[in-house]
Protein backbone atom coordinates (compact mmCIF):
# COMPACT_ATOMS: atom_id res chain seq x y z
CA UNK A 1 0.00 0.00 0.00
CA UNK A 2 2.78 2.39 0.95
CA UNK A 3 4.67 1.55 -2.23
CA UNK A 4 1.60 2.25 -4.32
CA UNK A 5 1.15 5.55 -2.54
CA UNK A 6 4.75 6.58 -3.26
CA UNK A 7 4.41 5.47 -6.87
CA UNK A 8 1.40 7.75 -7.33
CA UNK A 9 2.96 10.77 -5.66
CA UNK A 10 4.16 12.43 -8.89
CA UNK A 11 0.68 12.09 -10.37
CA UNK A 12 -0.90 13.67 -7.31
CA UNK A 13 1.65 16.46 -7.38
CA UNK A 14 0.88 16.99 -11.05
CA UNK A 15 -2.86 17.14 -10.41
CA UNK A 16 -2.43 19.49 -7.46
CA UNK A 17 -0.11 21.90 -9.25
CA UNK A 18 -1.73 21.77 -12.68
CA UNK A 19 -4.49 24.23 -11.82
CA UNK A 20 -1.96 26.57 -10.18
CA UNK A 21 0.27 26.55 -13.24
CA UNK A 22 -2.65 27.31 -15.51
CA UNK A 23 -3.79 30.13 -13.23
CA UNK A 24 -0.26 31.55 -13.19
CA UNK A 25 -0.16 31.49 -16.96
CA UNK A 26 -3.57 33.16 -17.16
CA UNK A 27 -2.24 35.92 -14.90
CA UNK A 28 0.65 36.40 -17.32
CA UNK A 29 -1.85 36.66 -20.17
CA UNK A 30 -3.87 39.23 -18.23
CA UNK A 31 -0.72 41.31 -17.69
CA UNK A 32 -0.03 41.11 -21.43
CA UNK A 33 -3.64 42.12 -22.08
CA UNK A 34 -3.12 45.19 -19.89
CA UNK A 35 -0.05 46.11 -21.95
CA UNK A 36 -1.99 45.85 -25.22
CA UNK A 37 -5.00 47.63 -23.74
CA UNK A 38 -2.94 50.63 -22.69
CA UNK A 39 -1.60 51.06 -26.23
CA UNK A 40 -5.02 50.42 -27.80
CA UNK A 41 -6.73 53.01 -25.61
CA UNK A 42 -3.92 55.50 -26.28
CA UNK A 43 -4.48 54.97 -30.01
CA UNK A 44 -8.26 55.37 -29.72
CA UNK A 45 -7.86 58.50 -27.58
CA UNK A 46 -5.49 60.08 -30.09
CA UNK A 47 -7.71 59.06 -32.98
CA UNK A 48 -10.76 60.68 -31.43
CA UNK A 49 -9.04 63.82 -30.20
CA UNK A 50 -10.22 65.89 -33.16
CA UNK A 51 -7.14 65.89 -35.40
CA UNK A 52 -9.10 65.01 -38.55
CA UNK A 53 -7.85 61.46 -38.31
CA UNK A 54 -6.57 59.95 -40.59
CA UNK A 55 -6.84 62.53 -43.36
CA UNK A 56 -3.90 62.32 -45.74
CA UNK A 57 -2.63 59.23 -44.02
CA UNK A 58 -1.65 55.98 -45.68
CA UNK A 59 -4.30 53.71 -47.16
CA UNK A 60 -4.30 50.27 -45.61
CA UNK A 61 -4.91 47.28 -47.89
CA UNK A 62 -8.14 45.70 -46.60
CA UNK A 63 -8.00 42.69 -48.95
CA UNK A 64 -4.53 41.69 -47.80
CA UNK A 65 -5.40 42.39 -44.17
CA UNK A 66 -8.59 40.31 -44.36
CA UNK A 67 -6.75 37.35 -45.87
CA UNK A 68 -3.88 37.72 -43.42
CA UNK A 69 -6.31 37.84 -40.50
CA UNK A 70 -8.05 34.68 -41.68
CA UNK A 71 -4.63 32.99 -41.92
CA UNK A 72 -3.99 33.82 -38.26
CA UNK A 73 -7.49 32.81 -37.15
CA UNK A 74 -7.05 29.58 -39.11
CA UNK A 75 -3.87 28.91 -37.16
CA UNK A 76 -5.97 29.15 -33.98
CA UNK A 77 -8.22 26.40 -35.35
CA UNK A 78 -5.25 24.18 -36.31
CA UNK A 79 -3.74 24.65 -32.83
CA UNK A 80 -7.04 23.59 -31.31
CA UNK A 81 -6.95 20.45 -33.48
CA UNK A 82 -3.36 19.80 -32.37
CA UNK A 83 -4.32 19.82 -28.69
CA UNK A 84 -7.47 17.77 -29.28
CA UNK A 85 -5.45 15.11 -31.12
CA UNK A 86 -2.94 15.01 -28.27
CA UNK A 87 -5.79 14.52 -25.79
CA UNK A 88 -6.99 11.58 -27.91
CA UNK A 89 -3.51 10.06 -28.04
CA UNK A 90 -2.88 10.67 -31.72
CA UNK A 91 0.72 11.91 -31.83
CA UNK A 92 1.21 12.01 -35.61
CA UNK A 93 -1.90 14.14 -36.17
CA UNK A 94 -0.86 16.37 -33.27
CA UNK A 95 2.53 16.91 -34.91
CA UNK A 96 0.93 17.63 -38.30
CA UNK A 97 -1.48 20.20 -36.89
CA UNK A 98 1.13 21.98 -34.78
CA UNK A 99 3.45 22.19 -37.80
CA UNK A 100 0.53 23.61 -39.79
CA UNK A 101 0.00 26.17 -37.02
CA UNK A 102 3.65 27.21 -37.17
CA UNK A 103 3.47 27.53 -40.97
CA UNK A 104 0.31 29.64 -40.79
CA UNK A 105 1.90 31.83 -38.09
CA UNK A 106 4.93 32.36 -40.32
CA UNK A 107 2.53 33.10 -43.21
CA UNK A 108 0.83 35.76 -41.11
CA UNK A 109 4.17 37.39 -40.30
CA UNK A 110 5.08 37.36 -44.01
CA UNK A 111 1.78 39.08 -44.80
CA UNK A 112 2.53 41.64 -42.12
CA UNK A 113 5.91 42.37 -43.66
CA UNK A 114 4.22 42.81 -47.08
CA UNK A 115 1.79 45.23 -45.49
CA UNK A 116 4.69 47.21 -43.98
CA UNK A 117 6.43 47.38 -47.37
CA UNK A 118 3.35 48.59 -49.26
CA UNK A 119 1.79 50.86 -46.65
CA UNK A 120 3.99 53.79 -47.64
CA UNK A 121 4.27 55.19 -44.13
CA UNK A 122 6.99 55.23 -41.52
CA UNK A 123 7.02 55.10 -37.78
CA UNK A 124 8.08 58.76 -37.68
CA UNK A 125 5.36 59.98 -40.08
CA UNK A 126 2.92 60.91 -37.39
CA UNK A 127 0.59 59.57 -34.75
CA UNK A 128 -0.97 57.03 -37.09
CA UNK A 129 2.37 55.56 -38.19
CA UNK A 130 3.62 55.42 -34.61
CA UNK A 131 0.43 53.76 -33.35
CA UNK A 132 0.13 51.33 -36.24
CA UNK A 133 3.72 50.15 -36.13
CA UNK A 134 3.85 50.00 -32.34
CA UNK A 135 0.69 47.92 -31.95
CA UNK A 136 1.05 45.66 -34.98
CA UNK A 137 4.79 45.34 -34.33
CA UNK A 138 4.20 44.38 -30.72
CA UNK A 139 1.62 41.84 -31.85
CA UNK A 140 3.98 40.54 -34.54
CA UNK A 141 6.62 40.08 -31.87
CA UNK A 142 4.14 38.00 -29.88
CA UNK A 143 3.40 35.88 -32.96
CA UNK A 144 7.13 35.40 -33.52
CA UNK A 145 7.58 34.39 -29.87
CA UNK A 146 4.60 32.06 -30.28
CA UNK A 147 6.20 30.36 -33.28
CA UNK A 148 9.34 29.72 -31.24
CA UNK A 149 7.20 28.58 -28.29
CA UNK A 150 5.26 26.08 -30.42
CA UNK A 151 8.45 24.82 -32.03
CA UNK A 152 9.92 24.18 -28.57
CA UNK A 153 6.71 22.41 -27.50
CA UNK A 154 6.84 20.20 -30.60
CA UNK A 155 10.48 19.31 -29.90
CA UNK A 156 9.67 18.57 -26.25
CA UNK A 157 6.77 16.37 -27.33
CA UNK A 158 9.08 14.53 -29.74
CA UNK A 159 11.51 13.98 -26.85
CA UNK A 160 8.73 12.49 -24.73
CA UNK A 161 8.45 15.31 -22.21
CA UNK A 162 4.66 15.11 -22.35
CA UNK A 163 2.42 12.10 -22.02
CA UNK A 164 -1.18 11.72 -23.10
CA UNK A 165 -2.26 12.33 -19.51
CA UNK A 166 0.29 15.02 -18.58
CA UNK A 167 0.36 17.83 -21.11
CA UNK A 168 -0.08 21.11 -19.23
CA UNK A 169 2.68 22.71 -21.33
CA UNK A 170 0.76 21.99 -24.51
CA UNK A 171 -2.42 23.41 -22.98
CA UNK A 172 -0.57 26.60 -22.04
CA UNK A 173 0.92 26.86 -25.54
CA UNK A 174 -2.57 26.58 -27.02
CA UNK A 175 -3.85 29.23 -24.63
CA UNK A 176 -1.04 31.57 -25.66
CA UNK A 177 -1.71 31.04 -29.36
CA UNK A 178 -5.44 31.70 -28.93
CA UNK A 179 -4.55 34.84 -26.96
CA UNK A 180 -2.43 36.10 -29.87
CA UNK A 181 -5.36 35.40 -32.22
CA UNK A 182 -7.85 37.24 -30.05
CA UNK A 183 -5.60 40.29 -29.72
CA UNK A 184 -5.49 40.43 -33.53
CA UNK A 185 -9.31 40.44 -33.67
CA UNK A 186 -9.17 43.72 -31.72
CA UNK A 187 -6.26 45.21 -33.69
CA UNK A 188 -7.82 44.25 -37.03
CA UNK A 189 -11.06 45.90 -35.95
CA UNK A 190 -9.58 49.18 -34.77
CA UNK A 191 -7.13 49.68 -37.64
CA UNK A 192 -9.08 48.30 -40.59
CA UNK A 193 -12.75 48.34 -39.69
CA UNK A 194 -13.25 51.56 -37.66
CA UNK B 1 -3.23 43.55 -62.02
CA UNK B 2 -3.55 44.94 -58.48
CA UNK B 3 -7.32 44.65 -58.74
CA UNK B 4 -6.97 40.98 -59.71
CA UNK B 5 -4.67 40.31 -56.75
CA UNK B 6 -7.12 42.04 -54.43
CA UNK B 7 -9.98 39.94 -55.84
CA UNK B 8 -8.03 36.73 -55.25
CA UNK B 9 -7.19 37.86 -51.70
CA UNK B 10 -10.83 38.69 -50.99
CA UNK B 11 -12.05 35.39 -52.42
CA UNK B 12 -9.55 33.38 -50.38
CA UNK B 13 -10.38 35.39 -47.27
CA UNK B 14 -14.12 34.68 -47.67
CA UNK B 15 -13.63 30.98 -48.41
CA UNK B 16 -11.20 30.28 -45.58
CA UNK B 17 -13.09 32.66 -43.30
CA UNK B 18 -16.18 30.47 -43.64
CA UNK B 19 -14.05 27.38 -42.96
CA UNK B 20 -12.53 28.94 -39.83
CA UNK B 21 -15.94 30.10 -38.59
CA UNK B 22 -17.49 26.65 -39.03
CA UNK B 23 -14.52 24.92 -37.38
CA UNK B 24 -14.53 27.36 -34.43
CA UNK B 25 -18.30 27.02 -34.02
CA UNK B 26 -18.13 23.19 -34.05
CA UNK B 27 -15.19 23.19 -31.61
CA UNK B 28 -17.11 25.54 -29.34
CA UNK B 29 -20.17 23.28 -29.47
CA UNK B 30 -18.09 20.19 -28.70
CA UNK B 31 -16.30 21.91 -25.80
CA UNK B 32 -19.41 23.56 -24.42
CA UNK B 33 -19.89 21.15 -21.52
CA UNK B 34 -16.21 20.76 -20.67
CA UNK B 35 -15.08 21.93 -17.25
CA UNK B 36 -11.89 23.37 -15.81
CA UNK B 37 -10.52 26.89 -15.89
CA UNK B 38 -8.55 26.44 -19.11
CA UNK B 39 -11.62 25.12 -20.95
CA UNK B 40 -13.62 28.18 -19.91
CA UNK B 41 -10.90 30.36 -21.44
CA UNK B 42 -10.80 28.14 -24.53
CA UNK B 43 -14.54 28.59 -25.00
CA UNK B 44 -14.24 32.37 -24.73
CA UNK B 45 -11.37 32.42 -27.19
CA UNK B 46 -13.08 30.10 -29.68
CA UNK B 47 -16.08 32.42 -29.59
CA UNK B 48 -13.87 35.41 -30.29
CA UNK B 49 -12.10 33.45 -33.03
CA UNK B 50 -15.47 32.83 -34.71
CA UNK B 51 -16.26 36.54 -34.34
CA UNK B 52 -12.89 37.39 -35.93
CA UNK B 53 -13.67 35.10 -38.86
CA UNK B 54 -17.00 36.88 -39.38
CA UNK B 55 -15.28 40.27 -39.27
CA UNK B 56 -12.69 39.05 -41.79
CA UNK B 57 -15.44 37.84 -44.13
CA UNK B 58 -17.36 41.12 -43.85
CA UNK B 59 -14.16 43.10 -44.49
CA UNK B 60 -13.38 40.96 -47.54
CA UNK B 61 -16.90 41.60 -48.87
CA UNK B 62 -16.38 45.30 -48.32
CA UNK B 63 -19.29 45.52 -45.87
CA UNK B 64 -17.08 46.73 -43.01
CA UNK B 65 -14.35 49.13 -44.06
CA UNK B 66 -12.65 51.74 -41.89
CA UNK B 67 -11.79 55.34 -42.81
CA UNK B 68 -8.14 54.91 -43.71
CA UNK B 69 -8.58 51.76 -45.76
CA UNK B 70 -8.31 51.26 -49.51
Amino acid sequence: MAVASVAHQPDQLYVETRELRIQGFLLFMVSDLVLFSSFIFAYLYLRNSGQGWPAGGPKLDIALAALNSIVLFGSGATMHFALENWKHGNFSKFANWIVMTIILGAGFLSGQVMEYIHIGARWSDGIFGASFYTLTGMHGLHVFAGIIYLTVLLLQALQGKYTFTKYTGLTLGTLYWHFVDVIWVVLFSIFYLL
Amino acid sequence: MEANIALVERTLAVFFGVVVFVVAAIALKNDWKSEGIENQVFKLMLGLLALGAVLGILAAFGVLIGKGVA
